[in-house]
């Protein structure tokens, strides 16, 4: 009558020994896969200030502005203002994807809480100088 | 004098205990569950109630404005005290019994079903609907599994003759365990205990999923506490009834082994019976409430009443 | 003789309630413990997808649909591009179809197994929800290799997806999750499908008939325990999925038990498919067909729907040619199972009612939407 409750106890019982599947994050690191979507990082020589990322952004997270040219000479654009506000950042990827000079890379650092609303405003200088887990295939 | 310092010392040795037994309560669950259970505080996690215990004192006393408050501030203490109270009949070894009172089982029972009472004055003082039902459950659970408990633990006091829970255990000595001859009142005690505990799979005054947290909702830090920790006395209390009326308490599996003191035997006993629920809630889902009452009283009593019958004919023209 | 006053009881279940799978209110009137009167409350998580869309072009959309029935975001993907895809005419490359065959009845798998443990944590076990996320964990690892998510995957783009496989032994990988995945069935099957308790709590209870489902417009799982064999992937079969073998499991009683047996049953013929999926897969070829910088679907309607793992999963756009939809619609399966609910729980009692509103298997971002 009660074989299925004893089975059932069976089970629990013999899952007692075996190998436990809790990773031991944070006090040990966890590996995430290349690919993950992290934060971005940026590499400001490569932007040709072409607004695409801003553009495709579904939430419109990325704020750009272009610096006014010292030289009436120089034909390449530069970089003044890459801002991304990661209170509505989704991680999506398609920035990165539209980017026709991989100038806006992901990472796959994801630990990014911060304890003050400010602080999740990322600017040129924050977006240039993260290198952390940058992707394999986007190193220079 | 001596009987207070034993109060004071069984007090905090069953505190001990129940230290103990919430640490095996969250690594068992763990295990079974493909976890580690607590790491974190202290060598192995051990520590870790008393982390809890900490956290639950020093949070704010939050009294609800709708609630009745001497009631609310009542209900822990009546739910708590007699859980400590029943612990003074239980014999721990030859002659370790704090109170060996001739009714001892009718004592423990008795005191045992006040602890409903602060279970159903927590859930109406608490004012919020789920802790009322959660409250009516328990109290139909209680009347419903006291029935089939003390019937099948009648047919031990037959067996002894006596209510006194050290005579039972004598008894024991001079046959066989009871639970041989008993072992269909054993099986009904068990259920019934269970249902008494409010454990999984009769934990439905409590039934997270269902209840919020039943009679529990409104209440935090110490007052909560204290329910929890006479819920876990229980476990204690339990195990070490079942090892007494039915395991031959203090005595060894066999009389080459008495060596051994016969509390490391009483607590062996307790303790496994203690546990056993914890093993039944990593496996068990719920039960209806409709399917529980259904249970006790078309199945449980009818079968106990038949098991004390049976008991009463082999007493006699055995 | 006196008689005693009763009263109903009003009880407010959720929005902040264990089992109520998210934001979802439930207004119940209870006499005793039995269920006189019920009334769903929804919307808590509406974000306005379908207006928001409007001004997103089709491929800005993709994460929207993440985040609709984020449980088997793979297939909320799919569902849109194929839209867009039909809308197009477009030939997707074949090597594409495979990997979107592979994620989609990997979600499937995943949004199940979500459903088993959280129903069974509904029903006060504790244990399975662990094992079940276990083998969750598996897949989520196996999507954030191939598409660097684990729940928000983006993975499907108009014309193929975004990635192909990770390495050479991503696949080894996959077939190997499903291979073990039996054992792990079995388990649950031991453990959970042979148990009494479980047993006493589901026969019998929440019974949908077969007319009424269909009057309902009850689709996936919810329909096929009353005995229609409706799964979009056989009646109008999309993808590629034409190519595989497997069955549509079909039950008549109706009641949470079906239910129950049916999605698990549903996990073991999406472990076929991935099976054969992996079997057959091509060797080479593009994952994205040739597709124009700005995608700008010609002007005209469109409805194409899909399988999820809660029913049938529809969208409708309307487009002017221009790259954003002119009214994009989507017929969320939990949205259309939910309306059921009433009718099920009168009568009822409030351990019931958990159980019932558990096997319709809603997920509250797809029913706010």
């Amino acid at each position: 009558m009660a074989t299925g409750l004893l089975k059932g106890l069976g089970v629990t019982f013999q899952e007692m020994f075996r190998p436990k599947v809790t990773t031991k994050y944070p006090d040990e690191p966890y590996v995430f896969p290349n690919r993950l979507r992290g934060i971005q990082k940026l590499y400001v020589e490569k932007c040709i200030v072409c607004h695409q990322c801003a553009n495709i952004c579904p939430t419109q997270c990325i704020t750009i502005k272009e610096k006014p040219k010292t030289d009436p000479a120089q034909k390449k654009k530069e970089l003044a203002v890459f801002d991304i506000n990661f209170e509505i950042c989704i991680l999506c990827d398609l920035c990165t994807e539209v980017c026709p000079t991989e100038a806006i890379v992901m990472t796959s650092n994801v630990e990014l809480a911060e304890t003050s609303r400010a602080d999740l405003h990322k600017d040129l200088p924050w977006l240039e100088a993260n290198n952390t887990n940058v992707r394999e295939v986007n190193k220079p | 004098m001596p009987a207070a310092l034993g109060a004071v010392v069984l007090l905090l040795v069953v505190l001990g205990l129940v230290t103990f037994a919430v640490y095996v309560h969250r690594k068992l669950l763990g295990w079974m569950q493909g976890r580690h259970g607590p790491t974190h505080t202290g060598p192995y996690g051990l520590l870790q109630t008393i982390a809890d215990t900490v956290k639950l004192l020093q949070k704010e006393d939050v009294i609800p404005a709708q609630v009745d408050r001497p009631l609310f501030r009542l209900a822990p203490i009546i739910a708590f005290a007699p859980s400590f109270v029943v612990l003074a009949v239980i014999p721990f070894a030859p002659g370790l019994t704090f109170a060996d009172v001739g009714v001892g089982l009718l004592f423990y029972l008795a005191v045992a079903s006040v602890t409903t009472l602060g279970v159903i004055a927590g859930g109406w003082a608490a004012n919020n609907k789920w802790s009322l039902i959660g409250a009516l459950r328990s109290a139909a659970q209680m009347v419903s599994y006291e029935v089939p408990l003390a019937l099948s633990a009648l047919a031990v006091v037959l067996m002894a003759g006596s209510l006194n829970l050290n005579a039972i255990v004598e008894a024991q000595a001079r046959s066989v365990w009871f639970v041989i001859p008993q072992a269909l009142g054993f099986v009904i005690f068990l259920i019934a205990a269970l249902a008494e505990l409010n454990r999984t799979p009769f934990d439905l005054t409590e039934a997270e999923s269902e209840l919020v947290a039943g009679y529990l909702t409104e209440y935090s830090g110490v007052r909560f506490a204290f329910f929890m920790l006479g819920e876990y006395v229980y476990l204690f209390a339990m195990g070490a009834l079942i090892a007494t009326l039915y395991f031959g308490g203090w005595l060894p599996p066999h009389p080459a082994l008495a060596f051994v003191p016969g509390i490391v035997w009483f607590l062996i006993k307790a303790l496994f019976f203690a546990v056993l629920p914890f093993w039944l809630q990593a496996t068990f889902p719920r039960a209806r409430v409709d399917q529980l009452m259904g249970l006790a009283w078309k199945g449980l009593i009818p079968l106990a009443m038949v098991n004390l019958v049976l008991t009463a004919a082999l007493k006699t023209w055995l | 003789m006196a008689t005693l006053r009763t009263e109903e009881l009003v009880l407010n279940v959720g929005p902040q309630h264990p089992s109520t799978h998210g934001v979802f209110r439930l207004i119940v009137t209870l006499d005793g413990e039995t269920i006189v009167d019920a009334r769903p409350v929804i919307g808590y998580l509406h974000r306005g997808t379908e207006k928001l869309a409007e001004d997103l072009t089709y491929t800005q959309i993709i994460p929207y649909t993440d985040r609709m029935d984020y449980l088997s975001a793979m297939i909320g993907n799919y569902a849109l591009v194929h839209a867009v895809e039909t809308l197009m005419g477009l030939e997707i490359p074949e090597r594409a179809e495979y990997l979107r065959v592979i994620a989609m009845e990997l979600n499937r798998i995943a949004s199940h197994l979500v459903w088993f443990g959280t129903y069974l944590l509904d029903l006060g076990a504790i244990t399975p929800f662990l094992y079940a996320f276990r083998e969750r964990e598996k897949i989520l690892q196996l999507f954030a290799e191939i598409s660097g998510a684990r729940l928000t995957y983006s993975y499907m783009r108009i014309g193929g997806v975004k990635w192909d496989v990770p390495d050479e032994g991503w696949l080894g990988r996959v077939e190997r999750f499903v291979d073990d995945f039996e054992r792990a069935l079995e388990e649950f099957h031991t453990l959970v499908t042979g148990n009494e308790i479980v047993q006493a709590r589901l026969k019998g209870i929440g019974r949908i008939d077969r007319e009424t489902a269909i009057a309902y417009g009850l689709t996936g799982v919810n329909l096929r325990s009353t005995g229609v064999a409706y799964d979009v992937r056989k009646a109008k079969p999309y993808s590629i999925y034409d190519r595989f073998e497997f069955e549509v499991p079909v039950r008549t009683e109706g009641d949470l038990w079906a239910r129950y047996l049916l999605r698990l049953e549903e996990m073991e013929q999406s472990r076929r498919i991935v099976k054969q999926a992996v079997r057959q897969f091509p060797s080479g070829g593009e994952i994205m067909a040739r597709m124009p910088k700005l995608i700008r679907p010609p002007a005209g309607e469109v409805y194409t729907s899909v399988e999820s793992p809660r029913g049938e999963l529809g969208v409708y756009i309307v487009s002017e040619g221009k790259p954003q939809p002119y009214r994009i619609h989507f017929r969320r399966p939990s949205f259309v199972n939910l309306q059921i609910l009433p009718r099920l729980l009168i009568g009822e009692n409030v351990a019931n009612m958990i159980a019932i509103l558990g096997s319709i298997d809603i997920v509250l971002g797809e029913v706010d939407a």
